[in-house]
């Protein structure tokens, strides 16, 4: 497959006063142009493991390389290279779904008739042409997860990172979503994927990595995850299977 | 650049569409400034100001009471009100109404006390003269006059009283001056031509010319006069009104109000994980804080324009004098720039120590109200006690309030207020700096 768009090597993050280590040796490589689904329960390390990769901690040992470029050391530069959907509607309620792209595009540097196609294509990528004037707060739960993922692919990012898209909205919304994933990867994205909802990671994902306790306990095609567990019908066996049935919160 | 103009841009756009903060932001203080303005116009009556309203019963009716009136008028200060609803009051009418509180003063003058004062004053001045070896006579044990009162509302304050006492003294004494003169004179010639009359040869004295009358008059006006002159730069020609006190002190006041809204904004984006967003994008720290800063302080200076609008223009509408712009006038754009800087710095610091939006909006409000009660904004700090003083000067709204009394008030300039300022500026950067450094940790990985 080549070398990894993005690289994970032996990342560890210890916060002060805490016991164990929230990210212990974690090591993955995502690839360009596929889906990679990391998976957990609460816990398990994964905010902490995308807050480092997306340069918002800084890590107690390892690297993160992404598209050769380490984030540690050149931060400015790695924040170009990726964009980030919260798990939050990280958007600005009053502001119109146009205007909030408008304010974050002019972030990244875009600006004028550039930015002003950006957002069209952005918006209709994710079905709110119709709704782009409309202020947020009169969104419904499903538009506003779609506002939130076009705010974070309107710069053209190499890698997008999407931190539970999908939670809390109703099926016809995740759905259009999820086909908005599928449309993305077609164009060539690269994005790198936490959710809760197995089927979803079954669904789409061509990777997935499974973390707990701050390390990875599984990697590979969700198909071939299932299969190497006698009796495991999906995703979500397999990772019952690795992580047990115990409450984690 | 960019990105303090997107989110200039964006904070504008947001509040805009904010009808309530800005409601906060813009009506509210300028009401607060027109009614403030508006009481402290009438307090600045009562305190001295302006002419104190005493309810005056006469029930003498002889030359003392006109006596006492022509001199509390001639002093100033005091207006003397005769008819009270429509007609000349009892005493105890009078007295009803400063016990309700309708007038805070009465004088009453007893009957029979213009004449008990004449009586009183001709033994004093009988006794006055005596032979060089002869025997004084001695003037009666409490023979004081009594039927002069001054009867006031407890509610008046002690230093009102006293200005009251002492007008009210002052008449009696320049009175009680002019008519001993007067009998003194009487007393002088009948004492004279009694000793002549006395010591004469009967045959001569029937034969000698009469002794000419003596008339002492008395001028009871100082010789040495008092000049008044407001300290200062000597600029102000007139004294300042509740106007120029009240109006840029509680525009400052509502330009620190600023800290609500202002920390609300920084609050809901970090709770929305916007913040988060923010962080993960090529952008600075200070850049952000540089944009929003400026956003605000477009607001702040919008908001003390108007409310300065409202003092000069709004004010005179309801019946009191407006604010007016003395010639040091151009100074009032640096100390109101440097006074939006600190207020935004605050905002901007509390909203970045903050943990909730609840927390932010009580501490953001009730400090601002500390500040501006210790900072002299409500009372002056100069009646504080003095360690209560020297809190106040850590204020920065005494600050500000300092600076812009400089230019209304005393008629100085920048030159005069660059101090304050100055330290307006200085805890602008100090409340940036700790804001840009609790910043950093929702993105160590710089």
């Amino acid at each position: 497959m080549g070398e990894g768009i993005l690289q994970v090597r032996q990342l560890a993050k210890v916060y002060p006063g805490a016991g164990a280590p929230a990210v212990d040796g974690l090591d993955f490589t995502v690839f360009d142009g596929e889906i990679f689904g990391l998976l957990g329960p609460n816990g398990a390390g994964k905010t902490t493991a995308i807050s480092i990769i997306c340069t918002l901690l800084r890590p107690t040992a390892g690297e993160v390389l992404l598209c050769s470029l380490d984030t540690a050391r050149h931060p400015s530069e790695a924040r170009r290279l990726f964009g980030l959907a919260p798990q939050e509607v990280a958007l600005y309620p009053r502001l119109t779904a146009r205007e909030n792209l408008r304010y974050f595009g002019r972030l990244y540097g875009l600006a004028g008739r550039a930015l002003a196609r950006r957002i069209d294509e952005c918006l209709a990528l994710v079905g709110l042409d119709a709704g782009r004037d409309m202020r947020l707060d009169r969104f419904s739960g499903g538009m506003k997860r779609r506002a939130n993922l076009a705010a974070a692919i309107l710069h053209a990012p190499r890698v997008l990172f999407l931190d539970e898209p999908t939670v809390g909205i109703d099926a016809q919304s995740r759905n259009t979503i999820l086909e908005n994933l599928g449309a993305l990867r077609r164009a060539g994205a690269t994005i790198v994927y936490t959710t809760h909802y197995m089927e979803e990671a079954e669904q789409i994902c061509d990777r997935v990595a499974v973390m707990d306790k701050g390390r990875i306990i599984a990697e590979g095609a969700p198909r071939a995850l299932i299969d190497r567990v006698e009796g495991c019908a999906n995703l979500e066996g397999f990772f019952l299977h690795m992580t047990g049935k115990n409450l984690r919160d | 650049m960019l990105t303090v103009w997107a989110t200039i841009v964006k904070e504008l756009t947001e509040l805009r569409r904010d009808l309530s903060g800005l409601l906060v932001l813009l009506v509210m203080p300028m009401a607060l400034v027109l009614i403030v303005s508006l009481v402290q116009d009438n307090v600045m009556r009562a305190t001295g100001e302006a002419p104190i309203r005493v309810l005056f019963v006469d029930r003498d009716d002889g030359a003392l009471g006109k006596s006492i009136e022509e001199q509390i008028r001639k002093a100033g200060g005091i207006e003397l009100v005769s008819r009270w609803k429509g007609r000349e009051p009892t005493e105890e009418a009078a007295r009803r109404a400063v016990a309700r509180g309708d007038i805070q003063f009465c004088i009453i003058i007893a009957p029979g006390t213009g004449e008990a004062l004449r009586g009183r004053l001709r033994e004093r001045a009988e006794a006055s003269f005596v032979p060089a070896k002869g025997k004084r006579i001695k003037p009666a044990e409490g023979a004081k006059v009594a039927g002069l009162t001054l009867c006031f509302d407890p509610t008046v304050q002690g230093a009102l009283r006293t200005a009251v006492v002492g007008s009210l003294q002052k008449a009696v004494l320049g009175i009680e001056l002019k008519e001993e003169a007067a009998i003194l004179g009487e007393t002088f010639t009948k004492t004279v031509r009694k000793a002549f009359a006395e010591r004469m040869d009967p045959l001569f004295s029937a034969r000698a010319p009469e002794l000419p009358e003596f008339v002492f008059r008395l001028d009871t006006d100082p010789v040495l006069t008092l000049s008044e002159e407001t300290a200062g730069n000597g600029r102000m020609v007139k004294r300042p009104t509740a106007a120029q006190q009240n109006v840029p002190a509680w525009t400052l006041f509502g330009m620190f109000f600023i800290v609500v809204p202002l920390s609300g904004t920084l609050i809901r984006e970090r709770q929305t994980g916007t913040f988060r967003r923010l962080m993960t994008m090529p952008v600075s720290r200070a850049g952000l804080l540089a944009g929003k800063v400026a956003a605000y302080v477009l607001v702040c200076l919008a908001q003390s324009a108007l409310m300065l609008a409202a003092g000069v223009l709004a004010l005179p509408v309801l019946g009191v004098p407006g604010l007016a712009f003395p010639p040091g006038w151009p100074a009032v754009l640096p100390i109101a720039l440097a006074a939006a800087l600190a207020a935004t710095g605050y905002g901007i610091l509390v909203g970045t120590l903050a943990k909730s939006y609840e927390q932010a909006s009580m501490f953001g409000a009730v400090s601002v109200v500390i500040a501006a009660a210790v900072g002299g904004i409500m009372i002056p700090a100069y009646v504080m006690p003095r360690y209560m003083q020297e809190i106040s000067a850590l204020s920065p709204l005494a600050w500000g309030l300092s600076a812009f009394q400089e230019v209304f008030v005393r008629g100085g300039g920048l030159r005069t207020s660059c101090r304050e300022t100055g330290l307006l500026l200085i805890f602008f950067a100090l409340t940036m700096t700790i804001a840009w450094l609790s910043l950093k940790k929702y993105r160590s990985g710089d």
